[in-house]
């Protein structure tokens, strides 16, 4: 099975120091980066169906990974090799020019050229939040999806057995290949994920994989690839503009009610519940 | 009942400061991407170091606390370690963490020294103990390797560098303590070219346990009728299961564990007492076949320094994570207004690291932990330079002088890391106040872990006398004077420095008063004024510790001092590097006047230990 997995970073949500507000744009100077944690789920989704579970240091399938963003993005990308992808492409932009539906775009093309049968993304990304890509990029090729996978049963070559996070439960759809699926957090369970060549009561560590350290020094000699944006979408234009952002309202201080009958009071008159 | 200890990671590291001191103060990039570190790049070390922080939190750390509290057990004559440390070794070694620094004939990824000192800090701090088994087995593994025969290496080193066999170093005996040649462990020569040996170890850490295969003990031992004291000692492999040639393993080769110690800290760390032929049946082989009898001690010393490193490495380890979490909680805790509120009771209460005596003792942990491991980076990039130069064929002088600083070093870092390292942890526990004596919080722990590293791998005083015994006078004095030099060309440089003058100042004072006190040490030894050298050998290498620790922190201060400006609104880093130039300016304006101080009290030549009877200590 080929997989092609987009994937991301972002600012760390832990960062010290707060995004500042600037027009039309987020400041991210200074940011620290790490990358878009489902798409992380997403790399290792894809690894572990491509792979015996015992025995994980031979791929059995090709797992490539891509990024949109400037140079300084190719060390997610590394990461990524190190954990086990086997070759990456970085297509050459940044945050500010592309929006999801060229990106869609851009991924769209990219299919085509590589010809994965399975395309697995993280659902979100932490910082943006707008769940779309996958949805869109389905639709540009023409393909079945499955998105909020949290958990992949590979059935045959061809045929995956997707649980899908909804509100209330989970909903299960068979899926022909090739096709999108898009992870959620669950999916790196121990047992989020059954590939067809891993025995059924295998049981993964929860969560991602760790890097081995001869696997980082050989992450350098797999392929890293540049792309031209524009070679994927000569239309560039975006869908989205941003026009300013501002910080939410400050929330105002409250008010300390002494007796029961003021609250029923105040809930009647102000809140005006009663 | 009593409160359930729970696995959950509290190690702490700041990976900034060690990219700081790689890239921005030592130059590590400049020795990357060529022989004998081809395969390495900043990337490389980059994504190791915070790749390895990710596994340390996750695997290692959480089992912390819970090896402490469960500790080792013998069941059956076998030594078990605490739940989780056998999966954890099996990740360790999968995870490659302790191959960095094998070379890759072993299988290794050939890491400079910095780059491993780094990895080792991140495995020590999260798990003092559980790190002493495989830090063991590594060092046991590279004294093979240094001196083993081919055979030896080829079964061995693979095996041991691997995680497949561990290893320990069996040096102390009831009788032989820091006096190492009064060892009596002896070795009889068998008709086949093999000793037995027969003897009693103690203290011996990791001398068994349930995470390896097999376990290879290097033993001293003395072979009959070999001369008395450290020349007469060999030393051994003794495997605890005896092994074939093809690495198949053999019969028991009667080695057993009398007993394990109940300690005060790192309580996971099996501390065994090891019985060598009971039953006559223990056979050795000398490391480096039957040509390197009696050259036992010559062998340790080689490899004596990397040992000596990780020890001080040890106590700054556990101290940086108990100074961040310190910090974490000072930030937290609320208690008492503001002392500028001091006649309002009813002031907003103030989160403690508001309070002036906790920001002191904030700063204080942060320049001492800082500033120890700058100097043992700047040791790891000597050796470094001195691996690189060597590989390179470069000149032979230029490697003399690295190596010159490396040994001087040597005892620096061993002793002052670990008697502040310990030290650092107590004034965490006092910033903490109540929490911080119990067991909700980690630095009580990371106190009773640190103790042992100012005892083991030579008490902190057999360390002040490699100081003032051999490392002053080794290449006649040029060690010594090349490090005052360094510092000189420094003073020179910096002490018009707008920000950091006045201190580069005080430390070019330090600089004299230390140089004094070595001339007053050598005076001594020619007067025959003997008994004042190890009466003042502690309190000079403290002097000398500081003034280096003083040194590195300036330097780094300059170069943050440098970058600061020019910096974007809002960049992290401005912070980061104020607080190198706060760190260094306090250890500059708090420590560094003790030197010139300490150097006057030498000067008194103070006899009063001596003179003292022994009858006068006490009347019990
Ligand atoms: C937890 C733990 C783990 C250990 N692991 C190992 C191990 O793996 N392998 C191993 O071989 N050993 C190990 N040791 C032993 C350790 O190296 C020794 O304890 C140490 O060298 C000191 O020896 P000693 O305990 O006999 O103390 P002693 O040598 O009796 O020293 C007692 C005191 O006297 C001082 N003293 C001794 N001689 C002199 C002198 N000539 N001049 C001035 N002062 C002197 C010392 O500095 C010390 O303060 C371990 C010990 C512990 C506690």
């Amino acid at each position: 099975m080929k997989i092609l997995v987009p994937l991301k970073r972002v600012s760390d949500p832990d960062n010290a120091n707060k995004i500042k507000v600037g027009a039309g744009k987020v400041e991210t100077t200074g940011l620290e980066w790490k990358p878009n944690p489902f798409d992380e789920y997403a790399v290792e989704t894809a690894l572990r169906l491509t792979e015996n579970g015992t025995n994980a240091k031979a791929r059995l399938g090709e797992v490539t990974v891509v990024t949109f963003g400037p140079k300084e993005t190719e060390t997610t990308l590394r990461a990524a090799l190190a954990t086990g992808a086997d070759k990456a492409i970085r297509v050459d932009t940044t945050d500010d020019a592309i929006d999801g539906d060229l990106l869609a775009r851009a991924l769209k093309a990219l299919v085509e050229r590589e010809k994965p049968d399975l395309v697995l993304l993280g659902k979100q990304q932490v910082d943006g939040d707008a769940n779309q890509v996958a949805q869109l990029l389905a639709e540009y090729l023409g393909w079945p999806q499955a998105t909020f996978a949290g958990q992949i049963t590979s059935e045959a070559d061809k045929a995956l057995l997707v649980s899908r996070e909804v509100d209330g439960g989970s909903i299960k759809l068979r899926v022909t290949l090739p096709a999108v699926v898009s992870v959620d957090l669950r999916i790196v369970n121990a047992v989020g994920v059954t590939s067809m060549h891993t025995p059924p009561t295998h049981k993964y560590s929860d969560g991602v994989r760790f890097a081995a350290l001869m696997a980082i020094m050989a992450a350098k000699k797999k392929s890293l690839t540049e792309v031209k944006l524009t070679d994927l979408s000569p239309d560039t234009a975006l869908k989205i503009k941003y026009t300013g952002f501002d910080l939410p309202p400050a929330r105002k201080a409250g008010v300390k009610i002494k007796t029961v009958a003021e609250l029923v009071q105040k809930l009647k008159t102000e809140a005006k519940v009663l | 009942m009593s409160k359930p200890i729970s696995a959950i990671n509290r190690y702490k590291a700041d990976l900034r400061e060690l990219f700081f001191l790689a890239f921005e103060q030592f130059g590590l990039t400049e020795l990357l991407g060529k022989a004998p570190f081809d395969a390495w790049g900043e990337e490389e070390v980059r994504q190791s170091v915070s790749e390895c922080y990710r596994w340390v939190r996750e695997v290692s750390g959480p089992l912390n606390a819970i090896g402490d509290a469960e500790g080792c057990r013998i069941e059956g004559g076998a030594v078990l370690t605490p739940k989780g440390f056998k999966d954890a070794w099996k990740k360790l070694y999968e995870a490659g963490w302790k191959s960095i620094g094998v070379s890759p004939e072993f299988g290794g990824a050939g890491a400079p020294k910095c780059v491993v000192l780094f990895i080792e800090e991140l495995l020590c701090g999260a798990n003092t103990a559980f790190t002493m088994y495989s830090g063991l087995t590594y060092g046991a593994s590279e004294v093979i390797e240094s001196f083993g025969t081919e055979e030896q290496k080829h079964l061995y080193c693979p095996r041991m560098f691997g995680g497949q066999w561990g290893g320990t170093m069996c040096l102390t005996e009831p009788s032989a303590g820091s006096d190492v040649g009064a060892a009596r462990t002896s070795a009889t020569l068998n008709p086949d070219g093999t000793y037995s040996i027969k003897g009693t170890k103690i203290y011996i850490s990791a001398g068994d346990h349930d995470l390896a295969e097999n376990i290879v003990h290097l033993v001293l031992a003395r072979v009959e009728g070999a001369p008395a004291g450290t020349k007469g000692l060999t030393l051994f492999i003794v495997p605890k299961v005896r092994t074939n040639k093809d690495g198949t393993l053999g019969t028991a080769n009667d080695v057993t564990v009398g007993s394990i110690e109940h300690k005060m800290g790192i309580n996971g760390s099996a501390t065994c007492v090891l019985n060598f032929g009971e039953n006559g049946a223990c056979i050795g082989v000398p490391v480096g076949g039957d040509t390197k009898l009696n050259q036992g001690m010559s062998q340790m010393f080689k490899m004596m320094n990397g040992a000596r490193i990780a020890v001080g490495m040890q106590g700054y380890s556990v101290a940086s994570s108990a100074y961040l979490n310190a910090l974490e909680y000072a930030k937290e805790r609320k208690q008492g207004a503001s002392i500028t509120h001091w006649k309002d009771a009813t002031a907003p209460r103030v989160s403690i690291i508001e309070h002036a005596d906790v920001r002191r003792m904030l700063l204080d942990m942060k320049s001492r932990v800082e500033g120890i491991r700058a100097l043992a980076v700047k040791l790891a990039r000597h050796q470094d330079t001195v691996d690189a130069l060597t590989a390179t064929g470069g000149d032979d002088k230029v490697i003399a002088y690295h190596q010159g600083q490396v040994d001087l070093l040597v005892p620096l870092v061993k002793a002052y890391g670990s008697d502040q390292g310990f030290r650092v942890c107590e004034t965490a526990i006092q910033t903490y106040g109540g929490a911080g004596y119990t067991r909700d919080y980690p630095v009580e722990q990371y106190c009773r872990d640190a103790k042992i590293f100012s005892i083991y791998e030579g008490t902190n005083h057999i360390q002040a006398m490699d100081l003032v015994g051999r490392k002053l006078g080794q290449a006649g004095g040029a060690n010594l004077q090349a490090f005052l030099g360094d510092v000189g060309k420094f003073v020179a440089k910096n002490s018009e420095h707008p920000a950091l003058g006045a201190a580069v100042k005080s430390l070019g004072e330090a600089a004299q008063a230390t140089f004094a006190a070595s001339m007053k040490l050598l005076m001594w030894f020619q007067s025959g004024n003997l008994a004042l050298v190890p009466l003042t050998a502690n309190r000079f290498l403290e002097m000398m510790s500081e003034l280096a620790v003083a040194w590195v922190l300036l330097d780094g201060a300059v170069i943050a001092d440098a970058k600061k400006t020019g910096l974007a609104e809002g960049s992290p880093d401005i912070a980061f590097y104020a607080g190198k130039v706060h760190a260094a300016l306090f250890f500059a304006r708090n420590v560094l006047p003790g030197v010139e101080h300490k150097a006057k009290l030498m000067d008194l030549e103070d006899k009063t230990p001596l003179d003292i009877p022994d009858a006068a200590f006490a009347t019990v």
